[in-house]
């Protein structure tokens, strides 16, 4: 193909850009409220008390951190980072949401030094690990819960119930519009927004409402992208689209979807808020977040300081995330384990099963499996 | 303009084809005015969206999480630059070399003449590539050169490399960080015992000062900084200059560079050939007549002649670099959270059109506003590149009138 | 002074040298078909011909299961030709008649208005259209008719917008190598400018007026970040353009992005069939259009 360069190319983005750069002019008039209010959120930011602050606001550390994993976990640990690198700025931390899955198989092959997870490792994960000797420590940081959303013009659907999902969502006779789940809902397609096949959130959502050998459909209703926000977006758009995500994308755009209350087991309709995730109210779709930590990577300066960092503040960090903090006992395990570097999963049986139950039962000592 | 006028035969029919014709003047005039509204349209939208968080902390500001008001352009700009300096740094001299090689050295022989025929043909065709295509061949060849050499892993330093200063990061009583010379690169960790030769990062040395634990700290601040506990480990990492290589170059500046450089190469080589056969001939035979070998003659006439035209045409190529993003997010992934611009030739870097596109993908509509933004500072930097290029030519072309 | 034999000497090296830097261009295009073609021949040991050219399923990284992939090729080149022929209808009409104008009527002021609009449009960064298609056409335009937020029509409108510059500059230079000879006997006939242009500039300009269509079309089948933006994940096999689509590059891209490229997995493997097949019909269809545009380029000069 010819790409021509005549004589008026360049002229051509002087005249757009002068539009462009009258506007900058104007731009600078308003520049002052814009950057003092930034000035405003530093002081107010670098007045927190640093954490082992003694050392002062700014510290020399240096190094690089590889963060790869679940979508769902990276606000929490990209608030860390923010955090971190207000007294650490010559750390370089790289935060990728791609999914659990694509985040594990990083993990075990040496390529990350810590792996965010919105599900327990599986034993097909922690026996590549082993195979290329990877040891790690398991850190649950907090609750979530997992939010089935539609438009907020979407005003027939009340409540879900896990077997209405199943219907909405299993491959096979999968429901083609909204009447084939209720007869009372209108006869239009439902358009489905659901997380890719490496994100630890469709596992669980796959597994809590199809059990184990159930699959997700894959017809071209579904729509599945590994980024959130493209499911939010979605969803926002499509008064008959449905999608499920994490809490913390629910809570940050609550104006443009509305969360379906769910039918628990014990047969009340429950929506997701911090205290019925809390309260475990919310089921079946409350759920721990994880990361995991390479006890190699633990060994360098930076990343350790960075754990330390980031279990000082997790409070503050889940809570900044728009998720649910776990309770303290569970936390202060956690950074025992952290301290004398207790590798291995609570999550597997001897048998390779996954353990279930609630965090506080399986957090324990008696369940670790290296 | 006026019609020609022609002989009146028939003067109801004539003048109904007259304003058959005045019409469809003014339609295609419509049609063609839409180009204009088209663009009208794109750039006021895109402005007013924009202008509100367009300021000198978002030029100056990083990335932040979930955050659009505090978020800034800075290290993508620094990318985009970097990343756009290499693609040119390897483009240009190749780019332009073929099309001296294409307009002043068609060669007699005859395996030569077909070579000469195929890349001719060849450029104009590799024009027509997609540019993800070109991501793909980036990946495969320089991210991880067909997978030859094996892959990166994040505790272990890499076999093949170039430049690397390693240290021993340890912490003193002060908290602070010093650093320890490495000897042997494989010991990931390094007890300390005994006193031993210690750095600032400033890199100015001094004697380390071991204490036990448990016994009183030293009460001077500098002797502070400069004490640790007997036992204290120091754990390796290592400081890259800016010319740090290794293979394979994975998700690197280096690799999106040399990507794009691939993927403009057509340009600058048809631009410069464009520039160069606009030399006119007789400048050539006067060259030649003068008994110059061939060689001689591009270099002293040729290239000195054509030389603004193939700049404009380099300029035009690299805002076209600036601007791509198709092979970024092949070679490098979508990466927008970097606190600085890339540090060596072996780091990722967020570019321009990367934040961008992320940006305008984000679920927090703030970000969708800074994205436009963002397309303001990119269509400024645009701006800027061409205006370049428009001075270039006027200089060009009041030089050669002169002469 | 140099010895003409030292001249001689520096001459063949720089002779090599330039022979060179000709080269690394070939190897780009070698390069690029050896690895599409022995990555695609992984892929093809794997997946039937027959499944993956005549399927209209295409499911990979859409189950978990690997096993339950679907390979029909259909879905994402109807997804392609969807949104191409979209970019078509707004493209060729637009550029046509504007080039037309340009050439046979625009007075040379507006001319020196028009000629830069089209060239800043040609120069705009894609991935600002696709910002343009999926935050301003889809939401102000589209949904309140009943499009879904990522739809084909947006990206069509958007990549339309891209080649419209393309078709009119490449249909203005087949318009202006017609010979004012030809326009004059048309006047000379006792035609109008109207007849002159309809029945006899056009005409004779068609197989480049054809050639620019073409080459336009390779453009838009090759478009990446306008669909990535605005064009939606699912691979549909349909021609309704109210909803989402994937086109061939858009699955490169969301492979590449959603993932590591695990090399030896299907997904992998995939990424250089698909790109193949785009590089083929992209290729194909560039070549066809340079041939056609050398032809005419031969009839008048």
């Amino acid at each position: 193909m010819n790409y021509r360069f005549n004589r008026y190319s360049p002229f051509a983005f002087c005249v757009a850009a002068c539009l462009l750069l009258c506007g900058c002019d104007s731009s600078k008039q308003a520049g002052p409220t814009a950057s003092d209010g930034a000035a405003v959120g530093e002081v107010a930011s670098n007045g927190d008390v640093a954490p082992g602050g003694e050392a002062g606001p700014v510290s020399e550390l240096a190094g690089k951190i590889a963060v790869e994993g679940s979508s769902t976990v990276a606000p929490i640990t990209n608030q860390a980072k923010e955090r971190f690198n207000e007294h650490y700025p010559d750390v370089e931390i790289s935060v990728s949401g791609d999914g659990t899955s694509n985040g594990f198989a990083s993990f075990v092959k040496k390529q990350t030094d810590i792996s965010d997870a919105s599900r327990p490792i599986k034993q097909k994960e922690l026996d590549q690990a082993q195979a290329n000797s990877v040891t790690f420590v398991e850190v649950p940081v907090a609750y979530d819960g997992l939010t089935i959303a539609v438009n907020p013009k979407n005003d027939f659907v009340k409540s879900l119930t896990v077997d209405q999902l199943a219907k909405i969502f299993r491959a096979g006779d999968e429901a083609k519009t909204w009447k084939d789940v209720n007869p009372e809902w209108p006869e239009e397609k439902i358009s489905i927004f659901s997380p890719g096949t490496g994100s630890g959130t469709y596992d669980y959502f796959s597994e809590v409402v199809l059990g184990k050998d159930g699959t997700l459909r894959s017809d071209n209703q579904i729509n599945l992208n590994e980024d959130d926000n493209i499911l939010v977006r979605g969803v926002a758009g499509d008064p008959f689209a449905i999608g499920y995500f994490g809490y913390s994308y629910y809570e940050r755009n609550m104006d443009d979807l509305r969360a379906v209350p769910i039918v628990n087991p014990a047969g009340n309709e429950v929506s997701p808020t911090k205290a019925t995730i809390e309260s475990g109210e919310y089921a079946p779709f409350s759920r721990p977040l994880f990361i995991y930590l390479n006890t190699e990577s633990l060994d360098k300066a930076e990343v350790e300081t960075f754990v330390d960092f980031y279990m000082e503040n997790i409070r503050e960090v889940v809570t900044a995330a728009n998720y649910v903090p776990l309770p303290d006992e569970i936390y202060a395990k956690a950074v025992d384990n952290v301290a004398n570097r207790v590798t291995g999963t609570h999550y597997l049986t001897e048998e390779g099963e996954k353990r279930e139950g609630p965090l506080s039962e399986v957090y324990q000592p008696a369940n670790l499996k290296k | 303009m006026n019609d020609i006028q022609v002989p009146m035969v028939d003067p109801g029919r004539a003048k109904q084809r007259h304003t058959i014709s005045k019409l469809f003047r003014m339609a295609c005039m419509l049609v063609a005015v839409q180009a204009v509204v088209i663009l009208v349209i794109l750039l006021s939208t895109i402005f007013f969206r924009g202008i509100d968080h367009l300021s000198w902390s978002f030029i100056t500001g990083v990335h932040r999480d979930d955050n659009p008001d505090g978020s800034g352009l800075w290290p993508a700009i620094i990318g985009s630059i970097v990343i756009c300096a290499i693609c040119g740094l390897a483009a240009l001299p190749i780019g332009i070399g073929t099309a001296i090689f294409l307009e002043e050295f068609k060669p007699k022989h005859w395996l030569l003449r077909v070579f000469h025929n195929l890349v001719q043909l060849n450029i104009t065709n590799l024009a027509g590539v997609p540019s993800i295509v070109y991501g793909i061949l980036g990946v495969t060849t320089f991210v991880y050169m067909f997978g030859l050499i094996e892959s990166y892993e994040a505790n272990k330093a890499p076999s093949i490399e170039f430049g690397a200063r390693r240290y021993y990061q340890v912490r003193t009583a002060a908290k602070t960080f010093v650093w320890l010379p490495v000897e042997d690169k494989t010991i990931r960790l390094l007890e300390i015992n005994d006193p031993i030769e210690a750095m600032y990062p400033n890199g100015q040395s001094f004697m380390l000062n071991v204490i036990n634990r448990g016994d009183p700290k030293p009460d001077d601040a500098e002797l502070l900084g400069q004490t640790v506990y007997r036992g204290s480990k120091g754990s390796i990492f290592s400081k890259h200059p800016w010319y740090y290589l290794r293979l394979p170059f994975h998700k690197s500046v280096l690799s999106a560079g040399l990507t794009l450089a691939l993927v403009v190469l057509p340009i600058v080589i048809i631009s410069s050939q464009e520039a160069i056969r606009a030399v006119p001939d007789t400048m050539r035979d006067a060259g030649l007549g003068l008994g110059c070998t061939r060689w001689q003659m591009v270099r002293t006439i040729i290239l000195p002649a054509s030389i603004p035209g193939i700049m404009t045409g380099a300029i035009l190529a690299m805002s076209r670099a600036v601007g791509e993003a198709a092979p970024l997010l092949a070679v490098m992934g979508g990466i927008v959270s970097k606190r600085t611009g890339p540090e060596n030739l072996m780091d990722n870097a967020a570019a321009m059109p990367i934040t961008i596109y992320k940006w305008a993908r984000d679920d927090n509509p703030g970000f969708w506003e800074l994205s436009a933004s963002a397309i303001i500072v990119l269509l400024c930097l645009l701006l800027t590149m061409n205006s370049f290029a428009i001075l270039l030519r006027y200089w060009a072309e009041k030089k050669f009138t002169a002469n | 002074m140099r010895s003409s034999a030292v001249s001689k000497r520096n001459q063949a090296i720089v002779v090599a040298l330039l022979i060179f830097c000709a080269t690394i261009s070939v190897a780009t295009t070698l390069g690029i078909v050896t690895i599409l073609f022995k990555e695609s021949i992984g892929f093809f040991s794997r997946v039937n011909l027959s499944d993956f050219l005549l399927g209209t399923e295409w499911t990979i990284g859409r189950s978990k299961n690997p096993a339950d992939y679907q390979y029909g090729i259909w879905p994402l080149i109807s997804g392609t030709m969807r949104i191409t022929f979209i970019a078509m209808l707004i493209a060729i009409p637009l550029g046509l008649i504007t080039a037309v104008y340009l050439s046979e009527y625009a007075p040379r002021g507006v001319r020196a208005v028009l000629k830069p609009v089209l060239e800043i449009l040609a120069g705009m960064p894609t991935v600002v259209l696709g910002y343009f298609a999926v935050v301003v056409i889809t939401p102000t335009i589209l949904e309140p008719i009943g499009f879904k937020p990522y739809n084909a029509m947006a990206a069509g409108i958007a990549v339309g917008i891209l080649c419209l510059p393309l078709v009119s500059s490449l249909t203005e230079d087949a318009l202006q190598a017609v010979p004012n000879s030809l326009r004059e006997a048309a006047f000379g006939l006792g035609g109008t400018r109207f007849d002159s242009v309809v029945k006899i500039v056009v005409p004779a300009a068609m197989s480049g007026i054809v050639s620019a269509f073409l080459l336009a079309f390779a453009r838009a089948i090759g478009e990446t970040m306008i669909v990535a933006l605005a064009a939606g994940a699912i691979p549909t096999f349909t021609i309704d353009p109210r909803g989402p689509s994937q086109t061939m590059t858009g699955f490169i891209v969301e492979v590449f992005q959603s993932e590591d490229v695990i090399p030896g997995t299907i997904a992998y493997y995939s990424i250089y069939a698909v790109a193949f097949t785009l590089f083929l019909l992209t290729f194909i269809t560039t070549l066809f259009g340079q041939f056609i545009r050398r032809r005419y380029r031969e009839a008048y000069e």
